[in-house]
């Protein structure tokens, strides 16, 4: 296509014209807002994916595991749902990121792949943390705990660091969030803590997702 | 070009447009030729036209990097264009304070 561009560039003209300040002042609003649109990654779609993950996902845990005296663990169902929904919500990120980054080259693309090094590294760690302290003779109340809450964390902190970097004091917020969710939660007991982390994190990313929403319409 | 004086580089409505796309990124930032060509909606020989002006300003860069059809070039605001962008938004606004509604 460049090539083609090059062929045909001696038959095009400048495309210069007569503009007036008034209708320079339109063109610098409508190019920033459409390129901010098209190329943000903040997108609301991504945060209600999230949003759902945790309140449909963790909330189901939450319902299969209130009513156990005493508490022993979730039921492998209600775990296999969550990672149903996240793998939806995967996706959904995916296809939206994919799209509104196509084309975007430079420091932003390499932030992203290390983030989700990260992301992809620490929930690898949580998991084999978790076995350790299994090993190690925690009880299923600690691991109930630390179950459902060190993957907040990990996010949490993820998303904290990786907002800092891009100085988008929005998303540091919500992993500021997260990190005292998950932190603070634990308090509520084993099956509390899923309970705690559907609403609050659930509602975290549902903000976001309204955040990023009425950002678009102004 | 004095201090109430539009640059004339950016003065132009496609150059405004891309000038003020790239400068959206995050500095450090490319934007694909292809990418750009759609978020801006000019033809392939416009864009190159245009681009070229802005190079030749020294206000944007061009990277290509393949070849044949795999040959892709990134297109980014260098730091004298977002200089020259910020200096023309700045004039515009003292421009646009001094007339009358």
């Amino acid at each position: 296509m460049e090539e083609d561009a090059r062929r045909d560039e001696q038959m095009i003209t400048d495309g210069d014209q007569e503009m007036d300040i008034q209708q320079a002042a339109r063109i610098i609003e409508q190019a920033r807002a459409k390129a901010r649109h098209e190329l943000r990654t903040m997108h609301p779609a991504i945060y209600l994916a999230w949003a759902v993950v945790y309140l449909i996902g963790y909330g189901a845990i939450w319902l299969s595991v209130h009513g156990q005296h005493p508490y022993h663990a979730p039921p492998a169902g209600a775990i296999l749902g969550v990672f149903l929904l996240a793998a939806v919500a995967l996706a959904v990120t995916a296809a939206v990121v994919g799209r509104t980054t196509s084309g975007v080259g430079g420091a932003s693309e390499g932030r992203r792949r290390i983030t989700y090094l990260v992301l992809a590294i620490g929930y690898l760690g949580v998991l084999v943390l978790e076995g350790a302290l299994g090993q190690a003779g925690a009880s299923q109340r600690v691991l109930g705990i630390y179950g459902a809450a060190a993957p907040i964390l990990l996010i949490g902190l993820v998303f904290a660091a990786s907002a800092a970097a891009g100085m988008d004091w929005t998303a540091f917020c919500l992993g500021a969030w997260l990190i005292a969710a998950a932190a603070l939660s634990g308090f509520a007991g084993p099956a509390g803590v899923w309970g705690v982390l559907a609403l609050a994190v659930g509602a975290g990313f549902a903000a976001l997702s309204a955040i990023a929403m009425r950002r678009i319409r102004s | 070009m004095t201090d109430d004086e539009l640059d004339p580089v950016i003065h132009a409505p496609a150059r405004l447009r891309l000038m003020v796309t790239l400068a959206t990124l995050p500095e450090g930032d490319t934007l694909s030729f292809t990418r750009l060509q759609d978020l801006i909606g000019l033809t392939p020989g416009n864009l190159i036209t245009h681009l070229r002006k802005l190079d030749d300003a020294g206000y944007v860069q061009m990277d290509k990097s393949g070849s044949g059809v795999n040959a892709v070039t990134a297109v980014s605001l260098t730091r004298d264009g977002r200089v020259a962008l910020d200096r023309y938004s700045a004039t515009l606004r003292r421009l646009l304070d001094g007339v009358p509604e």
